[in-house]
C-alpha cells in the first residue's frame, strides 16, 4: 500500500506534466519565435506597473521616438500572431488534427462502455434543473465562442466581409456572457475539492469524486477558462486604449498571445467532454440531458455518485 | 519608378498639427479616428524637444498585411499600401504588427463594435471606382489619382513632412542634411540607427 501510494496516486498528474514538458520543450525550443527572454522580462516590468515594454533606456533619440509613437519591440511579443498569421491559419490543423487522434488512440483501446439496463424506469436523478440549466448555457456558449473564434483565425477562408466581422463581434459579446458560466461550471463540475467535500452541502450539491486522470481536465478546463476569461475581458475593457496610448500596446499583444494559446489548449478539454459524453459510455448524454439516469448505469459506471447520492437520502 | 514615402524632418516639424488638420478636413475623418499623429519627446526640455508627425508609413514588408487574416491589405505597385473595408472584420490584428500604430478604429469601446479599420492611404481612395462617391466614403479623398500629393504634405508650413518617389524625398533629405552639415554618408541614421543603438 505504502510504496504505491505516490506513483498510483499521482500518475495522472506526473504523465500530464511530462507530456506537456516535452510538448512544450519541443515548441518553445523549436517551433516559437517569440523572444522569451523579453517576455519573461517583460512580465516582470508589467507586473510592478510598468506595461510600457521599454526594458531600457533608449540609446539615441530615433529610439525614444519609436518607444512613444508605438511601443518598444514590437515583434519580440507574439511574433506568431502578428508576423506569421498566413502560417498559423495553415499549420493551427497540425494541433488538432493530434487532439483528435489522441480520442481515437483512447477509443481503439477503450472502446464503448455500454451498461447492462434491466430496469430502464429505476432512475436516480443526479443532475438538479440548476446544473443542467449552467451545462447546456456552456455547452451552446463554448461552441459559439469556438465557431466566432476561429472564424478570425480562418478568416483566408472566409475572405471575412459583414458576416464574419459579426460574428467577431459576437465573441466578444458571448465571451463577456461566459465568465458567469464558466465560473458556476467550474464549481459544479470541481466535485471533490479537498475543503468542499467536508462540507455537506457540497457533497449534496456535488456527488461523486474524480479519478486523478479526471481531475487533471477539470483543473486545466479551470485554469485555461480563466486565461481566456481574463484575457479576453481585458482586452475588451483595457484603458486607456492601445489605439491612442503606445504604453499598453505591448500589454495587448501579450494578451492576445496568452487567449490564442488559451484557446487552442482547452479544445482538448472541450474534445475531451464531447468524447466522454458522447463516445465513451452509453447513455451519458442522456442523461445530461434529463437529469437522471438508471440505478444500474450508476451501479455499473459511477458507483461512487450513487454512494454520495445515497448518504445524502437522494437514491 | 520606385516607391511612395513620407518623410518627417524632425530638424522642422514644430508640432504645429497642421498635418493632422489637413488629413482630417480632406477626408472627413471622425472624431476619435486620426490617420496622422504629431508625437513629441522630451517636451519642454531646451534643446532637445522633437517632434515627428507619423502615419502609415506604406512600408515595403508590410506587417500589417502578414497578419490581416482576411488579407484584405494590398500594395500598389507604387507601394502604397491600401486596404479594403468591405473584407475587413475590425479585428484590431493589423494595430498589433504595426510598427507605427497607424491603423484605427472609430468605435472603439465595450461590447466588440470597433468597426472596421480606417488608416492613412496616402491619399490614393481604396478599391472602390476611382474617384467615386463610395470611395470617397470609404476611404476619402484620391489626390493621387488626380496627380496631387497627399494633403498632410502639401499643408505643412515649415515642409518638414515631404511624400512622393522614395528617390526625390531621398534626394531631398539629402540636400537638406548636407546644408545643415551632418555628414549622413558617415552617421547611420533611421532604422539603421535604431537598430545600432540595441
Ligand atoms: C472557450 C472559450 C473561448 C475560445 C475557444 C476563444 C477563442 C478565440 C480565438 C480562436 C480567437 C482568435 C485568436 C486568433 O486567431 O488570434 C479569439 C479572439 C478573441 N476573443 Fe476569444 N475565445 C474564448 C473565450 C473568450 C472570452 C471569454 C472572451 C471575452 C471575455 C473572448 C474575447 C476575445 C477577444 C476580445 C478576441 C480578440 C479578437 C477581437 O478583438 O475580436 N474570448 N478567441
Ligand atoms: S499600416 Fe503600419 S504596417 Fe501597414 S503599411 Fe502602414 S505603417 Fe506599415
Ligand atoms: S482589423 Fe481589418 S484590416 Fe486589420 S487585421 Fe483585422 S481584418 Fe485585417
Amino acid at each position: 500500500m505504502e510504496s504505491k501510494t505516490f506513483w498510483e496516486c499521482n500518475k495522472a498528474y506526473i504523465l500530464t506534466a511530462l507530456g506537456l514538458g516535452v510538448v512544450g520543450f519541443v515548441f518553445v525550443g523549436f517551433l516559437m519565435i517569440m523572444d522569451w527572454g523579453y517576455l519573461i522580462q517583460y512580465t516582470m516590468h508589467a507586473l510592478i506597473g510598468d506595461t510600457s515594454g521599454v526594458l531600457t533606456a533608449p540609446a539615441s533619440e530615433l529610439e525614444q521616438m519609436v518607444n512613444a509613437a508605438f511601443g518598444p519591440a514590437y515583434n519580440s511579443v507574439a511574433p506568431e500572431i502578428i508576423r506569421a498569421s498566413n502560417e498559423r491559419q495553415e499549420y493551427i490543423w497540425y494541433v488538432f488534427f493530434a487532439e483528435i487522434m489522441i480520442f481515437v488512440f483512447l477509443y481503439i483501446k477503450n472502446g464503448r462502455v455500454t451498461p447492462t439496463i434491466t430496469r430502464p424506469n429505476d432512475t436516480v436523478q443526479v443532475l438538479t434543473s440548476f446544473q443542467r440549466a449552467v451545462i447546456w448555457l456552456n455547452i451552446g456558449m463554448i461552441s459559439i465562442l469556438v465557431l466566432t473564434g476561429f472564424n478570425i483565425t480562418w478568416g483566408l477562408r472566409s475572405e471575412g466581409g459583414d458576416i464574419p466581422r459579426i460574428l467577431r463581434e459576437f465573441h466578444e459579446l458571448t465571451g463577456l456572457a461566459w465568465i458567469g458560466v464558466w465560473l458556476v461550471f467550474t464549481v459544479i463540475a470541481a466535485k471533490d475539492m479537498k475543503g468542499w467535500r467536508k462540507n455537506s452541502t457540497f457533497r449534496h450539491f456535488l456527488p461523486g469524486s474524480f479519478k486523478p486522470s479526471k481531475r487533471v481536465i477539470w483543473f486545466f478546463y479551470a485554469a485555461m477558462g480563466a486565461a481566456l476569461c481574463f484575457s479576453g475581458a481585458m482586452i475588451i475593457t483595457l484603458h486607456p486604449s492601445s489605439l491612442t496610448h503606445a504604453d499598453v500596446i505591448q500589454f495587448r499583444r501579450v494578451l492576445l498571445y496568452l487567449h490564442f494559446g488559451a484557446s487552442v489548449l482547452i479544445m482538448f478539454f472541450i474534445l475531451d467532454f464531447v468524447y466522454a459524453s458522447a463516445v465513451s459510455v452509453k447513455g451519458y448524454l442522456k442523461g445530461l440531458w434529463s437529469g437522471n439516469y438508471p440505478r444500474e448505469y450508476l451501479e455499473q459506471v459511477a458507483p461512487d455518485v450513487l454512494e454520495d447520492l445515497k448518504k445524502a437520502g437522494r437514491a | 519608378m520606385s516607391r511612395m514615402k513620407f518623410y518627417c524632418d524632425d530638424y522642422r516639424c514644430i508640432d504645429c498639427n497642421g498635418c493632422v488638420v489637413a488629413c482630417k478636413e480632406a477626408h472627413e475623418i471622425p472624431v476619435g479616428v486620426n490617420r496622422r499623429r504629431v508625437i513629441t519627446i522630451n517636451e519642454g526640455i531646451e534643446g532637445k524637444q522633437k517632434s515627428l508627425s507619423v502615419a502609415c508609413m506604406h512600408c515595403s514588408d508590410a506587417p500589417c498585411q502578414k497578419v490581416c487574416p482576411t488579407d484584405c491589405f494590398y500594395i500598389r505597385t507604387d507601394g502604397i499600401v491600401l486596404h479594403d473595408k468591405d473584407k475587413c472584420i475590425g479585428c484590431g490584428y493589423c494595430l498589433y504588427a504595426c510598427p507605427f500604430g497607424a491603423p484605427q478604429f472609430g468605435h472603439e469601446g465595450i461590447f466588440g463594435v470597433k468597426g472596421v479599420m480606417d488608416k492613412c492611404t496616402f491619399c490614393a481612395g481604396g478599391p472602390d471606382e476611382t474617384l467615386s462617391e463610395n470611395e470617397f466614403e470609404h476611404y476619402g479623398q484620391n489626390r493621387i489619382a488626380e496627380g496631387k500629393i497627399p494633403m498632410c504634405a502639401s499643408m505643412c508650413s515649415t515642409k518638414a513632412l515631404i511624400a512622393g518617389d522614395a528617390s526625390e524625398v531621398d534626394k531631398i533629405y539629402e540636400y537638406r542634411t548636407a546644408k545643415r552639415g551632418d555628414n549622413t554618408s558617415l552617421k547611420p541614421y533611421g532604422w539603421e540607427a535604431y537598430n545600432n543603438g540595441k
